[in-house]
């Protein structure tokens, strides 16, 4: 590519404004057993959740970093420069009005009531550790739908929550997951009853204002037999000088035939550490897939996983990522086939700009015993800028005769020809390339919801009339 | 250093700049032998089937020492008893490349001094056939050196003659402009065999291929390191195997492309039977600035046992533009297709499934064969 070529694609920078701090509780910096004890108080926890935090911090304390195969740039993550836990109160709001004045306007800026109003069945708000705003639909409610933040989940409806908190991906899975479990707050509960298919998503928006913040939001999603639903997340921040973490743990439980959508939009500022666990389990004739897309932060280590518990399960990933200047996209998937006749499939596609570098690590694992499981991966990268870097890390572990894999990877950069053939029509090498990178994705951008996939192409479109000449 | 009478200044700056390099080279080496720690479960390159099992128990191996007979046929005058007092052939082995095996590489130093340099100057009639056996544990080093322009083609074959014979090789291929080169390796009768292999190619077409047959344990480490651009530079890797009982085979390679412009390929292919385990793990690199590369993988395994393992790691790291690079992995069971064809013609269950594996296999042996050399 033509070195004078500048990257064709601007940030999304509505997310860059941040307002003073103002916090009724301040964990202060760093993570010790007074930093749970604080967080269990201002909660207002049971014993046995405090004493669960502190083994999952002993455990946190006592694992080994993944420094043998992680990306260099998680050296840098340093866990005392962090704070970890900053809130306004811990009582979500039911409505708009009730809402904190600045913390209000940020969500206005981000588009957040807009949306619920046009085509939300809910929303939950989290601002820096704890939901600010949570609200859904009256009618989904009275069918026995829960939608809660995590807090609020643990103390109502203990019956559920409890018995598969901690179930998909245990405190000791790794470090990250220690450190979850030992500081989450955030982060939404749902349930959804036997036979309800929810018509519209449920929206969850994660904010960050705060610096040095480390944000540890939790996610747990049951659908009971027969349930459907699509759950989106978003997440913004505004550049600090020095860096945050953000390291959430989504759990999703598929019961018997169940269907559950995940869709990720992560749009984080480049300072920000995004190391996020999702993992779900698919129970007989389930369907967990995970729509996941990384346009920011400066370093994503990001692998959703579906284990395939029960026969016929299905898993899909369907993975979008960019890398900037700076930026390392770390992302992937994982698929466990745990049941016979589980299938799974696996799309990734990876676009490295300027220095960025993207990187696929995928796991795909048929256990012993297992017949007819099928799993298919493809991952294509695009290289925009000579500097740009792309890596393909699969794993692939095959048990017994009875089962079929297959992975297939391929590099390529935006054809010259192509760019020449569009410019020779008029357009501009800026807009001819906005098409071909548009084209590279758009079989993927069509899974995503309407909305989003609006949103998607405006945020990778090239507004290349500022950018060049 | 001496310098030659008739060299000119630059010349002899030129020289001394190199012998620096070298030197800092070799210090870094020694450095690398003095830090490494024999592969244990956190080294990401011996991962699969705790193999580090398998490299403590070669290094206690390197505490007897190197015992075995080397032989060469139809080589002429090019091959040379390698030497424990060469120091050039010891300065090539002390920087090869390793995946993971430094310290196995640094214990493999002490006992230098076993094996055959093959230095070829002209073009073989009929392959080169090198032979090494052991009844207990045995080291030996192999070079070989293409002259440029010369066509040569050579086997190279391991053989373990009792129950726990080991064997511990090193091999260093060097292929310059014009060469081409078809080199193949067969192992048979191992408890443990471990190779690591490292290609240099300097503008050559070179072709390799392993074999490994009854090995227990089997480690194949191939390091092809690509230096020069242009359509004549091909780099060509095979391996065919047929595994059964509780054999495993951990086999990593890499393709390295330090400049742009030349086209490598890999072709691995294994059939897995019984409760026996294949590990591939295989890595291209496309270093900065190495733009145009064509570089291709592959990895294909036939399972034929429920009991059967495969693992396949199928890697790519690309650093430049440019650059036309694929990889794929598929394993699957044998086709049933196929099968019931050679079943409806009356052919016997157990000879059909030979067939169809021997078939499968044949892809990855006849391209090494169908790689021009010796017209």
């Amino acid at each position: 590519m033509d070195e004078s070529v500048e990257s064709p694609f601007q940030l999304d920078t509505r997310g860059e404004f941040s307002f003073p701090e103002n916090h009724k509780y301040d964990a202060g910096y760093g993570l010790t057993e007074a930093t749970i004890d604080y967080i269990c108080d201002a909660k207002g926890e049971p014993d046995w959740l405090r004493e669960f935090r502190k083994e999952a911090l002993r455990k946190f304390n006592e694992m080994p970093m993944p420094y043998h195969w992680a990306p260099e740039g998680i050296r840098n993550v340093d866990f005392d420069s962090f704070r970890y836990y900053l809130s306004h109160g811990t009582t979500p709001r039911k409505s708009w009005d009730e809402v904190p004045d600045e913390v209000k306007r940020t969500f206005e800026r981000l588009g957040v009531p807009e949306q619920e109003r046009a085509f939300l069945a809910g929303v939950d708000a989290q601002y820096d550790s704890e939901t600010a705003y949570n609200n859904m639909r009256e009618e989904l409610s009275k069918q026995g739908v829960i939608f809660v933040n995590s807090t609020e989940g643990l103390k109502e409806y203990e019956h559920i929550f409890r018995p598969w908190f901690g179930k998909v991906i245990p405190v000791g899975d790794n470090k990250f997951s220690a450190l979850n479990h030992a500081a989450f707050s955030g982060g939404s509960f749902i349930y959804v009853p036997k036979g309800v298919k929810l018509q519209q998503p449920l929206q969850a928006y994660f904010r960050i204002n705060s610096a040095n913040m480390g944000q540890f939001e939790r996610t747990l999603i049951i659908a009971d037999e027969g349930a459907e639903i699509m759950y989106m997340e978003g997440c913004t921040a505004p550049m600090y000088d020095s860096s945050t973490l953000h390291s959430g743990v989504v759990e999703l439980v598929a019961l018997k035939g169940a269907k559950i959508q995940y869709v990720t939009v992560q749009n984080w500022a480049t300072n920000v550490y995004n190391l996020v666990i999702q993992r779900g389990l698919a129970m007989e004739d389930a369907e967990i897939r995970w729509i996941d897309c990384n346009l920011g932060s400066g370093l994503t280590m990001k692998y959703p996983a579906v284990v395939l518990q029960g026969r016929r399960a299905r898993g899909e990933v369907v993975s979008i990522s960019l890398a900037h200047d700076g930026q390392v996209q770390d992302t992937g998937a994982r698929m466990i086939h745990a049941a016979p006749e589980t299938t799974s499939n696996i799309v990734a596609k990876s676009i490295s700009i300027g220095q960025g570098r993207a990187s696929y690590r995928g796991e795909v694992t048929v256990l012993k015993g297992m017949q007819g499981c099928k799993n298919n991966t493809e991952c294509d990268a695009l290289l925009i800028n000579a500097a740009s870097r792309t890596d393909t890390y699969p794993a692939i572990t095959v048990n017994g005769n009875a089962s079929a894999v297959q992975h297939e990877a391929s590099v390529s950069q935006v054809d010259e020809e192509m760019l020449f053939y569009l410019q020779q029509r008029g357009l501009t090498r800026a807009q001819a390339m906005s098409l071909a990178v548009n084209g590279f994705i758009n079989d993927l951008v069509k899974e995503f919801p309407m909305e989003y996939s609006v949103e998607l192409r405006r945020l990778i479109d090239l507004e290349m009339e500022d950018s060049i000449g | 250093m001496d310098f030659p009478q008739n060299m000119s200044m630059e010349e002899a700056f030129a020289l001394a700049e190199a012998e620096a390099k070298l030197q800092q080279a070799l210090n870094e080496s020694r450095e690398r032998f003095d830090q490494a720690a024999l592969p244990d479960r956190l080294n990401e390159d011996w991962r699969f089937g705790r193999p580090h099992r398998h490299a403590a128990a070669l290094a206690e191996l390197f505490d007897t020492p190197s015992c075995g007979e080397a032989r060469v046929l139809r080589a002429g005058e090019c091959a040379v008893p390698v030497s424990a007092e060469d120091d050039d052939l010891r300065q090539t082995e002390m920087l090869m490349p390793t995946i993971g095996s430094d310290a196995l590489l640094g214990l493999h130093l002490q006992q230098f001094g076993a094996g055959y340099a093959l230095y070829i100057e002209e073009d073989t009639k009929e392959p080169i056939v090198l032979e090494y056996s052991t009844d207990s544990f045995y080291a030996p080093s192999t070079y070989i050196m293409v002259a440029p322009g010369v066509k040569a083609e050579i086997e190279e074959r391991h053989t373990g003659n009792a129950a726990e014979s080991a064997l511990f090789a090193t091999r260093n291929i060097h292929v310059a402009e014009g060469a081409q080169l078809r080199v193949s390796l067969r192992s048979s009768g191992f408890a443990r065999h471990m190779s690591i292999t490292n290609i240099q190619n300097l503008g050559g077409r070179v072709s390799h291929l392993t074999q490994h047959s009854s090995n227990a344990w089997t480690r194949e480490e191939t390091v092809a390191e690509i230096y020069a651009a242009g359509e004549g530079t091909e780099t060509r890797l095979y391996s065919a195997n047929r595994l059964t009982g509780s054999e495993v085979l951990d086999q990593h390679t890499r393709q390295v492309h330090h400049v742009g412009g030349a086209a490598s390929d890999l072709l691995y292919k294994n059939v897995v039977d019984d409760s026996a385990t294949a590990v591939f793990a295989g890595n291209i690199y496309v270093a900065p600035g190495a733009h145009h590369t064509d570089a291709y993988q592959s990895n294909r395994n036939m399972l034929l046992s429920e009991k059967a393992t495969i693992h396949s790691l199928p890697g790519l790291e690309i650093l430049a533009d440019k650059v036309r690079c694929s990889h794929g992995s598929a394993s699957a069971p044998m086709d049933e297709e196929q099968l019931f064809y050679l079943l409806s013609r009356g052919i016997p269950r157990q000879e059909a499934l030979q067939l169809v594996a021997e078939g499968f296999l044949a892809d990855a042996t006849n391209r090494f064969y169908a790689a021009e050399t010796n017209d």
